[in-house]
């Protein structure tokens, strides 16, 4: 017995030839990816397993069309990324993106979490997740919470590495801010709080102008498959 | 230095390499800006990374395999297509071998050869074409359960026990491992029941059978095959599929899947 199971790859290819029951081993395989990775993102149970199916259902629509160029895992997430920001642009709860990255407004911070134990900290982090601009938030997601290398983010995403590596960190302090870990705890040690003319402090998670290295926004982030 | 923008979110992972890394914490000491901004990150980062996963909910996915199953049925020549493949033939000579496979019998594959029942699910044989895993449970026949209906529940657990059993059988190193079956004489109707299986073109190329269930399926009467899959090129076989088929028509009713577990 081999120590290692089909490749996803080995999986599209027998689903293809005609073994109906490869395509039902490949979504038993990533479902639970698919949908947390949904969740995380869309911030919402509903939301999370209307864009699972989303996904799923566009795989089987276009697997035949799948060549293998990328890791199937990368299309996967490519797929599933792109049918939350689909979702979420049909519930209209995307307004930021249209405006660009360099022009988010500021936000109240939420109030401070209750870390009394495991399950509240988690809803915290997550309530704060979805005050990240959708861009920064699915970064952070895909590398931070799915532990994918900062390459592989690049290529769901289709953006430079270098756009990865800024709106990671800009997401990780816009983050940081929304769970009311601010800037002025920040500078007690040293120079004391920003003063008003500090611009970052008053836009949480907005990146400092020239943060973006890449042409495409998050508005036009959806990828073809 | 200026601010190290471009490095510090692989700063915070500890990914840079030592001198830019030594470069930052030089910056970092007299930097409140940059200082703070690593801090903040930190915090984030170690507040996602205390997410977890959460169960997906029932039924996420079952419409998109109904789906799956839909569009398979649509198909034309489904099972041409993967004779095509498995064997690397054209689709007239593909033809040949469904039907030579389907008249076939169960003979060739009850013989417990392992390279004969390869040799049978695989098609040709031939040189580079895939093959079949071996033969770990032997194909006994078909059990009747009369007075038994199966729901997906049901059919998962099959898939689980044969899963099992797969995996007892190798560790024991038991060549003759096989599911009870409770109706040794029906040889006809076990050619019949694999004969509606094969005609559903459900059955891919390095599916091995290794039981065979006359029941009901959730009030319907089916036959419930059970089959070792494997990667091909005679591995072993590293997943259990089950199809489940209408006896009247040989449509599909249902199928589960289930790992192998290695080792």
């Amino acid at each position: 017995m081999p120590d290692t199971p089909a490749r996803d790859e080995d999986l599209v290819r027998r689903y293809l030839s005609g073994d109906r029951a490869a395509f039902a081993a490949l979504v038993e395989r990533h479902e639970r990816r698919v949908y947390n990775l949904a969740l995380r993102i869309t911030g919402r149970e509903e939301d999370a397993r209307d864009a699972a199916q989303d996904a799923f259902l566009t795989v089987l629509r276009k697997l035949s069309s799948f060549r293998g160029e990328a890791a199937f895992t990368t299309w996967l997430h490519r797929v599933t990324v792109n049918a939350c920001y689909d979702l979420l642009r049909k519930r209209q709860r995307a307004p930021l993106l249209e405006r660009g990255e360099d022009d988010l407004p500021a936000r109240e911070p939420p109030p401070a979490p209750d870390h009394a134990d495991a399950s509240s900290l988690s809803m915290d982090v997550q309530q704060a997740l979805l005050q990240v601009p959708e861009d920064f938030r699915t970064v952070m997601i895909l590398h931070d919470v799915h532990d994918l290398r900062q390459e592989e983010v690049a290529a769901i995403v289709g953006v430079p590495i270098g756009t990865v590596k800024s709106r990671l960190h800009r997401g990780r302090i816009a983050l940081a801010r929304a769970m009311g870990i601010e800037q002025a705890e920040r500078f007690e040690a040293s120079e004391g709080p920003p003063t008003s003319g500090d611009s970052r402090g008053a836009t949480p998670g907005a990146p400092r102008s020239g943060e973006r290295a890449d042409a495409a926004g998050p508005s036009e982030g959806t990828v073809s498959p | 230095m200026s601010h190290p923008d471009d490095l510090l979110a692989d700063y915070v992972d500890g990914t840079l390499a030592e001198r830019e890394r030594a470069a930052v914490d030089a910056h970092l000491t007299g930097c409140a800006r940059c200082s703070a901004e690593v801090r903040q990150a930190e915090a984030a980062k170690a507040a996602l990374s205390e997410l977890e996963d959460v169960p997906v909910p029932f039924g996420v996915t079952g419409p998109v395999l109904a789906e799956a199953g839909r569009r398979f049925e649509r198909r034309p020549g489904v099972v041409w297509g993967r004779f095509q493949w498995a064997a690397g033939l054209a689709a007239a000579a593909a033809l040949v071998l469904v039907v030579a496979l389907n008249l076939g019998g169960e003979d060739a594959q009850n013989a417990a050869a392992p390279e004969r029942a390869a040799a049978a699910a695989g098609g040709t044989g031939a040189a580079g074409a895939e093959a079949a895993p071996p033969e770990v449970i032997r194909f006994a026949g078909l059990e009747r359960q009369p007075d038994v209906s199966y729901d997906e529940a049901g059919i998962h657990a099959v898939a689980n026990d044969a899963a099992g059993a797969v995996l007892a059988a190798e560790d024991a190193g038991d060549s003759q491992a096989a599911f009870a079956s409770t109706v040794p004489d029906s040889k006809d109707r076990t050619s019949l029941a694999r004969d509606c299986i094969d005609q559903s073109g459900v059955r891919g190329p390095n599916d091995v059978l290794i039981r065979l269930i006359e029941a009901e399926f959730e009030g319907t009467p089916a036959f419930i095959g059970v089959f070792a899959e494997g990667p091909g090129a005679g591995q072993a076989p590293d997943h259990i599929v089950v199809f489940v088929v209408a006896k009247d028509d040989c449509r599909i009713l249902s199928t589960a899947s289930q790992r192998i577990p290695s080792g």
